[in-house]
């Protein structure tokens, strides 16, 4: 490697490391004692480097407080949302990429449609009809609505548009069903661009906070996201500094392992997501 | 026929039955739900008064888009002559580079719509004894584009230049380029703790450090002047992400034998950058614009978590007003028409990202 190359990383390095800033200060803050950061929060290296050292907040937080159930909540609305995203997609996504019927194209201009209403637009309305129902401050309330925005069909419908015709013709010969088709050779095929899916809307459920703000009244049926945006108006009073900043690090801990784990899938599924809608 | 001697069903009956779910959950909470706003927003209706009495909503027609966008007396002239002037001299740069032919056509249309919205829609303004009967709103708007205005060009300049530095396939790029993306993934109520924080003048570390090198800190989210900058701030630092690696696969598209060909030219580095890298990125670029102004139109939580769309209404941004509208003073009408105006706005852009994302290159 030459000299302009060492420069570069090194040049880079730097807007690196005041990018990382923000979230490295918040870590470091919340393994500081909540007394000390009353009184200062730069302690050692403007509070970059968590010394005096606790990890009393994070005991706090599992001890009392509503962190943990709230992190249930959150697991439970995004893995629900998830697989319920997926079975819709791909069953709708085969069938619009492979299948022949009527009213085809029809069908799939109308989906494109939806990809430009934005979920700011339908909020009020879902709110009435969800009221409606009685469904607030439920699992399914928090889960249905993402279920009909259909960026995850195209996704899918893109991706068994790319498979080659043989696969299925070869099978037809064998005079396998349509359906088992779709079951046993495409959905194994299909695992990678469901597995972008995946990630996309686990993301997007972990993190949507105009939905369960409206939707969820009841501290009971807060996702971790929401009840983040709920302790940190009065965060100095009450709980104490460093003990949000444990909150914060317990919300942020599944997106960024997730993202360290399959950064390959997780920049795709933000690609696709963000350039779709 | 095959099919149904085996017991299986027919390609039609598979399609339906695949495509069933998807279809009613669609119809049900997006289709639905768009109509159903488009018709809250012709009724005077209240949140708490139709929840008791579904009876108490009343059919008014327009009148509350002309609550919130018009007034008494409203008058149109050179009201705002600097907004206006920069609108005329867009129209005119429009007609004279196109007459040039220095402007696609394409180009000459956008910078010409453009312009002339610039010109018309500031020139609207309450003449001798009238209001505007909503305050508001049109501040509201202006807020958001102001914060479009400064968000979506920071964030495209900056991504462009880290893409453009960081588009080498080795070990140390990939671990920069990780930290770039990394606060992409956080939520928007964890990017509001970890920034009011960092902006608060007692506690924050901008303050610190500000202190240390022997200034006065900032009262970053309750100063008028500063109020939006910290909140374009935060949105930049948490954005970048997605646009970075946009630009990244749209490099990837450019091949190396033109920087090769322009090396011998003695084209590198900034040079190479201006005139190769930016004209073959041009409909990455506007991919990428538009995307972000379709994103960062719909602010909320920065807005609602940083300043409460304070000091004085100056960071209240457009789907804030809504929630507010809707939720704090239950006019869910008001609030419906609100709404439809918002997806009025993001529609157009989505209908340019999608000719945009069509057009190839030529």
């Amino acid at each position: 490697m030459n000299r302009s190359y060492t420069w570069l990383v090194i040049g880079l390095s730097i807007p690196a490391f005041i990018w990382l800033v923000p979230t490295l200060w918040m870590l470091s803050l919340s393994f500081q004692p909540n007394e000390v950061l009353a009184r200062t929060t730069s302690s050692t290296a403007f509070g970059l480097i968590p010394l005096p050292f606790t990890a009393d907040n994070y005991a706090a937080l599992f001890t009392f407080g509503q962190t943990p159930w709230w992190f249930l909540n959150s697991l439970i609305v995004s893995l629900g949302m998830t697989l319920g995203v997926l079975a819709v997609s791909t069953t709708a996504g085969y069938a619009l990429a492979r299948l022949d019927f009527p009213f085809k194209r029809v069908i799939t201009v109308v989906c494109v449609i939806g990809l430009m209403v934005p979920e700011q637009a339908v909020f009020i309305p879902l709110y009435t009809m969800f009221a409606d129902f009685g469904w607030h401050n439920s699992y399914h309330a928090l889960i249905l609505p993402r279920m009909a925005v259909p960026i995850g069909v195209f996704l899918m419908l893109q991706f068994f548009q790319a498979i080659p015709r043989d696969i299925e013709e070869a099978a037809r010969l064998d005079g396998v069903g349509w359906l088992q088709i779709f079951w046993h050779v495409m959905l194994p095929l299909a695992r990678p661009a469901m597995m972008t899916l995946a990630i996309l809307t686990f993301l997007y459920a972990w993190n949507d906070y105009l939905w369960p703000l409206v939707s969820a009244q009841q501290r009971e049926y807060f996702t971790i996201t929401l009840g983040l945006a709920s302790i940190q108006s009065n965060f100095a009073q009450s709980e104490g500094l460093g003990r949000v900043m444990a909150s914060g690090v317990i919300a942020s801990l599944p997106v960024v392992i997730l993202f360290l784990i399959f950064q390959r899938y997780v920049v795709k599924a933000m690609t696709a997501g963000g350039s779709k809608g | 026929m095959r099919d149904a001697k085996r017991g299986y069903l027919s390609q039609r009956q598979s399609a339906w039955l695949l495509l069933v779910p998807f279809l009613a959950t669609y119809a049900l909470f997006l289709v639905y739900p768009f109509f159903r706003g488009v018709w809250i927003s012709l009724h005077d209706w209240n949140l708490l008064a139709v929840a008791f009495n579904p009876d108490a909503r009343e059919f008014i027609g327009l009148r509350n888009y002309q609550r919130v966008m018009w007034g008494q007396n409203i008058q149109w002239g050179f009201a705002a002559p600097l907004l206006q002037g920069l609108g005329l001299i867009g129209l005119a740069l429009a007609v004279f580079l196109r007459r040039m032919d220095r402007l696609s056509r394409f180009n000459a249309i956008a910078l010409g719509v453009v312009s002339l919205l610039l010109v018309v829609l500031p020139g609207f303004h309450p003449g001798e004894g009238g209001r505007w009967y909503d305050r508001r709103f049109w501040p509201t708007v202006g807020n958001t584009l102001v914060f479009v205005g400064f968000t979506v060009p920071g964030v495209t300049i900056a991504a462009l230049l880290l893409a453009a530095g960081l588009n080498r396939e080795t070990r140390a790029m990939g671990i920069l380029r990780t930290l770039f993306f990394l606060s992409q993934v956080l939520s928007v109520t964890v990017v509001t703790l970890i920034w009011q924080i960092m902006f608060s003048p007692r506690q924050g570390l901008i303050a610190n450090i500000t202190e240390v090198a022997g200034g006065t800190p900032i009262n970053w989210l309750t100063d008028q002047q500063f109020a939006m900058a910290a909140i374009v701030i935060a949105t930049i630092w948490w954005s970048l992400g997605i646009a970075m690696i946009l630009f990244l696969a749209g490099l990837q598209d450019i091949s190396k034998e033109i920087y090769e060909a322009a090396a011998l030219d003695n084209a590198r580095g900034a040079r190479a950058f201006w005139f190769i890298t930016l004209p073959n990125l041009r409909r990455t670029i506007m991919l990428v614009v538009v995307l972000q102004i379709i994103l960062h139109f719909q602010v909320f939580g920065q807005s609602h978590l940083m300043t409460q769309g304070g000091p004085n209404d100056t960071t209240q941004v457009l789907v804030r007003y809504i929630y507010q509208t809707g939720f704090r003073d239950s006019e869910l009408g008001r609030a419906s028409a609100m709404a439809v105006f918002l997806f009025v706005i993001m529609g157009a852009f989505s209908v340019i990202q999608f000719v945009v994302g069509r057009e190839k290159d030529q």
